[in-house]
Formats: structure tokens, C-alpha cells, sequence
């Protein structure tokens, strides 16, 4: 058995959650930075601030807006999420959010639930439309990123602290590297342990954030919050970004259909069936 | 008269190795020892762990391990 590595270590609450950095040969300062980053990407990619680069971008629908390099990157991630999922995730998903009372961070509560002003979403590409330093949101759409950008986040900084670093961003996670003891970064998933080399693992459910009879996750054909069967769903793929797409998207197609959909596109996977069932 | 025997030749080669192809292709349709699907497809897909709520299903690309998890995939 090789040597253990040293491994730095960093954790943190951002982006509304718990986060956790890991790297070999990084030091505290460097760690450090990275919380930063975590932070000011945070702060411009939020909806629950007006203030935000997301927030302008939303209250421009209908006209073109310079973007960040950062946020164009993601949102062209976001159409290729779309494609990925088959147009079952999408971020044109505020509306919604606001339909059913998500309308600021949840730690201040929810408010009350309009439901019947929920729609199905439009397809992500006929909303939305990215050039190179610019995007264009249809008038009476708006985004909200949520769990894709912490899948993402998480890939960026995997890229910056590698080559043998962990970023987790509230479950959302990469590994990149032989991690500790030169076999992968051991991971949690599902209550096993999993090594984790170039690969990453998120977790989608309707367990967490929801109130009353209404979760956070929507279901872009009706609108509403997804009633599929399933309650929560983990996988491991290959990037962070990818296993939350297809996370998201098993949870979503339901317990008939999540088992094959995951043999098609994740490396491993774990299916929690819904609560009352 | 030369050329007229190159361009001779040169149909009759060609008439031949067709024939030759046509009958070598006809006496070989398929290889009767050759596996009905190719490897790839029962290759293993995976492993099957009892996990908390239901099973973990676990692709060849990923290993296992019995060392404690220095952090987890959770729903936040």
C-alpha cells in the first residue's frame, strides 16, 4: 500500500448549505481562496438576491444582457442539461418556484402556495439563447439555477484545486486524483463507501426543502412539484455536474423507468422509493 | 495491339476476382461458431449492495471500499 497523502481539508456554509473542500499539496491559503470563489460565484449566480448577475439577467427578459464569463458558461451547461434530461431539467424553472411559495431563502419560510398559477415549462432552448458574453431570456420566463450550479461549481473547483481534490457543495460533489491512499477519494453514498477517482456523485430529493404537500422539485411537464414515486435519488457519474442532471432526471422519470435510465448513464446508483408507498 | 491486350487482361483479372469474391461470400453467410451478441453486452453491469431504503447498484468502474468516507453525496 502506498504512503497516505496529506490532504488538506476546509469546510464551510455557502450557497444556503454545508461545504466541503479537500486537496493534496494545497495549503490553507489556497483552500481559503476557494471558499472565496465558492462565495462570489455564489453571490452572483443566486435569485434571492436583486442584486445578483441571475437576478439582472431575469429582470432583462426580453432583451439582450451582457453575462460573465461564469454564468455563460452555465447556462450553455444548462441547454446541454436540457438535452441530457430530455427537457426534464430545466431552468426556466422560476416561475414555478415562486408558484408554490419558494420565494426567498427557506431558512425565512415559505410563503403561500398559488398553485393554479403553475404551468408546464417551455423548452429551455425556446426561452433561452446564449452568445458569447451575452443572453437572452424570453419575456415572462426567468431562471433559477439550483442544484445545477453547485454540480458545476463543484467540477470548476476540482479543476483549479487538482489534481487530487474533493470539492463537495451540500452533497453535490468531485473527485479528481488518486486522493489519500492512491486509490480514489472513499465517498459516501447511500450509507456505502465508494471510491471516487475523476468522477463525481449528487444526490436529488423531495425529502428536503418541501412544506406542507409541496417539494422544491418541479416537474417541468406540469409545473407542479414532482409526485413520481421515488423520494430521493443518488448517483455517481462522471462529473459533479453530470450526476446531478442525472440525478435529477431519475427522481423526475419515476421508479419504472429511473433503473434503466441510470444503467444508461451513471456508473452507480441508489433509488429511494417515496415515503408513502 | 499491346494496349488492346493490357485492356484485355485487365477486364478478364477484373471478372475474375469478382467471381471469386461472389463465390467466397456465398460459401461464407455467417461463421456458425461466432457468439450470438458480441462480449460487450454480457459483460457484468454491476453489483448489487443492500443499502438504507433500497439498493445500491454499483457500475464496474467503481470500487467499493470498506474505509470510512471522508464525505458523502447528500440532499440538501
Amino acid at each position: 500500500m502506498p504512503p497516505s497523502t496529506a490532504v488538506e481539508s476546509h469546510h464551510f456554509a455557502a450557497l444556503g448549505t454545508n461545504c466541503s473542500l479537500f486537496a493534496a499539496g494545497r495549503s490553507p491559503a489556497e483552500l481559503l481562496e476557494a471558499e472565496f470563489s465558492v462565495r462570489r460565484l455564489g453571490a452572483r449566480l443566486t435569485r434571492f438576491s436583486a442584486y445578483s448577475e441571475l437576478s439582472q439577467l431575469n429582470e432583462s427578459a426580453g432583451r439582450w444582457f451582457t453575462i460573465g464569463e461564469e454564468l455563460e458558461a452555465l447556462l450553455r451547461a444548462s441547454l446541454r442539461a436540457f438535452e441530457m434530461s430530455a427537457g426534464l431539467v430545466n431552468i426556466a424553472v422560476l416561475p414555478s418556484m415562486l408558484a408554490i411559495g419558494y420565494t426567498r431563502p427557506l431558512s425565512e419560510g415559505a410563503t403561500v402556495a398559488m398553485l393554479e398559477g403553475a404551468r408546464p415549462l417551455s423548452p429551455l432552448p425556446d426561452v433561452l439563447s446564449v452568445r458569447r458574453g451575452a443572453a437572452h431570456v424570453a419575456a415572462g420566463s426567468a431562471l433559477d439555477l439550483g442544484g445545477i450550479a453547485k454540480g458545476w461549481m463543484a467540477d470548476r473547483l476540482c479543476e483549479v484545486l487538482g489534481p487530487n481534490a474533493l470539492a463537495n457543495l451540500g452533497g453535490d460533489l468531485c473527485a479528481v486524483g488518486a486522493g489519500p491512499d492512491g486509490d480514489g477519494w472513499p465517498v459516501g453514498v447511500a450509507g456505502a463507501t465508494l471510491m471516487l477517482r475523476g468522477r463525481g456523485a449528487a444526490t436529488s430529493s423531495v425529502r428536503r426543502r418541501r412544506w406542507g404537500e409541496v417539494n422544491h422539485l418541479i416537474d417541468p411537464r406540469t409545473g407542479l412539484p414532482s409526485r413520481t414515486g421515488l423520494a430521493e435519488v443518488s448517483v455517481v457519474a462522471a462529473g459533479g455536474f453530470e450526476a446531478e442532471v442525472v440525478a435529477k432526471t431519475a427522481l423526475l422519470v419515476g421508479p419504472e423507468l429511473a433503473q434503466a435510465y441510470c444503467a444508461a448513464h451513471a456508473l452507480a446508483w441508489w433509488l429511494g422509493p417515496a415515503d408513502d408507498d | 495491339m499491346r494496349t488492346l491486350l493490357l485492356k484485355a487482361g485487365a477486364t478478364l483479372l477484373t471478372f475474375a476476382t469478382t467471381a471469386m469474391a461472389a463465390v467466397y461470400v456465398t460459401s461464407h453467410l455467417k461463421n456458425p461458431v461466432a457468439p450470438l451478441r458480441p462480449t460487450v453486452l454480457s459483460a457484468p453491469s454491476g453489483a448489487t449492495f443492500s443499502a438504507p431504503g433500497g439498493q445500491l447498484t454499483v457500475g464496474p468502474s467503481v470500487q467499493p471500499s470498506d474505509l470510512k468516507p471522508v464525505t458523502s453525496t447528500y440532499a440538501s
